[in-house]
């Protein structure tokens, strides 16, 4: 008998996750601007856009997929020191 | 008329780079990186200096235990990474950086250190947004480490310049 997948995990596996960076007092503007494009190949006007969003809204959502591509992005952004956090996409 | 001063870092080339600080300002900077190195060599503990290079991934309270397994996993390929890019930067500051010209992945390496000096020492001064560095009194026990942390954003700010440019 074949099992049954279980539902629930299923569900949570396809889940989509976003990654998020969130504004800090350190990091500068010019710097967080240039990591986004060099990470996530954004040009510099989505880059400069996501930094003033970090920076006024407090975060910003800079990437998303699979919970493997979020931790991955999370963990290049960590690599450059920029805050970043990942949750699933459904809060 | 003066000359106008050189920028402390910029780019000479395609893939060339070349730092203009002075002497005193390499050696500085050189020495940082080395006691950052210490510091991360050090056993893990509670040091809260580190604790913006080792940050959490999962910040969802419900997601703690993904943290932690991420943490036990990841925490380590985290810390080599910073040592490796410390070797390079290490390689190359040993003979003197003055003039000396920098690849693409070289000053990618300076900046991710430097960033990571100003990470601990932002920490360690408790810098907020609304901090105002202008107005830190001369007398301040911590006057150093101000300038200190002042300096290297400078020197941050026109490598990121120079590696856009």
């Amino acid at each position: 008998m074949v099992d049954r997948p279980d539902v629930d995990e299923t569900i949570a596996a396809d889940t989509p996750w976003i990654v998020l960076v969130w504004n800090d007092p350190i990091n500068l503007m010019s710097y967080v601007t240039f990591v986004f494009q060099k990470l996530f190949g954004y040009s510099l006007q989505k880059a400069t856009e996501l930094m003033l969003d970090v920076h006024q809204k407090g975060r910003a959502v800079v990437s998303n997929g699979t919970r493997e591509k979020a931790e991955l992005d999370v963990f290049r952004l960590h690599e450059h020191g920029l805050w970043a956090t990942m949750q699933r996409d459904d809060q | 008329m003066a000359r106008k001063p050189k920028p402390p870092v910029e780019r000479v080339g395609r893939d060339k780079f070349c730092i203009n600080l002075d002497l005193e300002e390499v050696d500085l900077i050189h020495r940082l990186m080395t006691e950052l190195r210490q510091l991360l060599n050090e056993p893990p503990g509670d040091d809260g200096r580190l604790r913006r290079l080792f940050p959490v991934a999962y910040h969802d309270p419900g997601d703690r235990e993904l943290d932690e397994e991420y943490q036990r996993l990841m925490h380590d390929e985290l810390l080599q990474s910073r040592l490796k890019g410390l070797d390079l930067v290490d390689d190359f500051m040993a003979g003197g950086l003055r003039h000396q010209r920098l690849t693409e992945s070289d000053l990618l390496a300076f900046v991710q250190a430097l960033n990571s000096l100003r990470l601990v020492l932002g920490t360690i001064l408790d810098v907020s947004e609304d901090h105002d560095f202008g107005e830190v009194a001369d007398d301040h026990p911590l006057v150093g480490e101000y300038q200190l942390y002042d300096f290297l954003s400078w020197v941050l700010d026109w490598s990121v310049r120079a590696l856009q440019g």
